[in-house]
């Protein structure tokens, strides 16, 4: 019998109630997508504490971790909302608005 | 005790207890062989599903002990683990042990398929507790049953003369799950049973017969006998001893 290792590897990702952000739990080990989520089950939900489970093959996930990519080395400042306060900008829209109902 | 199902007569609350301790009995025994995989199951991930399978049946077990306990005014806890090995009613494809991997799901198909024959009849039993009880259990059955499946499948593709060779060995003795009972014409006339034992023994071989075509080829001709929940093997006292062995340390002992 040639014995065929269970090399493949699942991400598995839950839901601990509808609605919720589906967050990384962990992984397991399986031959097939089929025991996958038997295990899946078995690993993050059979204790009644999963809504709804997502496993994922580790190979079927496009990664992307390149720093020049994610952390630019030149300034970005100009690019983040900081120091622009959105009420201010809302109080001013409102006024206008009732001045102009006047 | 009166209190539990008083519309019951006393022909009636033994033919119901009968019936409970043969399903109990199985739930119970099928669930300590497969306990005995813990720890050396193929791998990790199946070690855990394995144990945790094991335990699910465990617990029907006890559900069902104590469904019994309550019609009889028993203990449960001793009605597990306090009888000889002679006075257990499992079939007679549970006096086997675990044997390899391929032996181990080959019975677990064998054993999840009939009974949920079983339990999709005993839902709708006229004893309401044990109605629910099945319905129940079904929800957790039908889990178990996929998971068999897949191992079936898959040892299919990958060892397929263990798994035929285990599955000719079983045939037989799995055929006893629907052994008659003794008192099984007044659970069918009193709706405890809503159909009789060789009516869901047709059901389940026709439904396992083509599954297991392709495996190992066309099976023999089998029926249940009149004998198949007597008789206990060896291989059988040898886990009774394992399983008792606990509760008869400190017998009378409060847990």
């Amino acid at each position: 019998m040639s014995v065929e290792r269970a090399e493949g590897v699942w991400e598995v990702f839950r839901q601990e109630d509808e609605g919720d952000p589906m967050v990384h739990a962990g992984n397991v080990n399986a031959p097939d997508e089929e025991l996958a989520t038997h295990y899946a089950r078995e690993f993050y939900g059979r204790r009644g504490e999963s809504h709804r489970l997502w496993i994922v093959a580790r190979d079927a996930i496009t990664e992307l971790d390149d720093p020049d990519l994610l952390k630019p080395p030149f300034d970005r400042s100009h690019k983040k909302p900081g120091g622009y306060i959105i009420k201010h900008k809302l109080d001013a829209a409102k006024r206008r608005a009732v001045e102009a109902a006047e | 005790m009166t209190a539990v199902a008083p519309d019951l007569d006393v022909t009636a609350r033994e033919a119901l207890a009968e019936l409970l301790l043969s399903v109990a009995d199985d739930e119970f025994i099928i669930g300590f062989w497969d306990s005995e995989w813990t720890g050396i199951a193929p791998m990790l991930e199946e070690d855990v599903a394995t144990s945790s399978i094991a335990q699910d049946e465990i617990g029907h077990a006890r559900a069902l002990y104590e469904l019994l306990a309550e019609l009889t005014g028993q203990d449960a806890d001793l009605i597990a683990y306090g009888r000889e090995p002679d006075a257990f009613r499992h079939a007679a494809l549970l006096n086997h042990a675990r044997g390899d991997w391929a032996f181990s799901v080959a019975r677990r198909y064998l054993y999840e398929t009939a009974d949920a024959v079983r339990l999709g009849s005993l839902a709708r039993s006229a004893h309401e507790p044990l109605a629910l009880l099945a319905g129940k259990m079904r929800r957790e059955e039908t889990y178990h049953l996929m998971h068999a499946e897949a191992w079936l499948r898959r040892l299919a593709g990958g060892a397929p003369d263990r798994l035929a060779d285990a599955i000719a060995t079983l045939w037989p003795d799995a055929q006893e799950v629907f052994a008659p009972l003794a008192a099984e014409s007044t659970l069918v006339r009193t709706g405890l049973l809503p159909e009789p034992m060789a009516s869901l023994h047709a059901t389940w071989q026709a439904r396992v017969r083509p599954e297991l075509l392709p495996i190992a080829g066309e099976l023999p001709a089998a029926a249940p006998t009149r004998d198949g929940r007597a008789g206990r093997t060896d291989e059988f006292r040898w886990l009774h001893a394992e399983f008792t062995s606990v509760f008869a340390s400190e017998e009378g002992a409060t847990w």
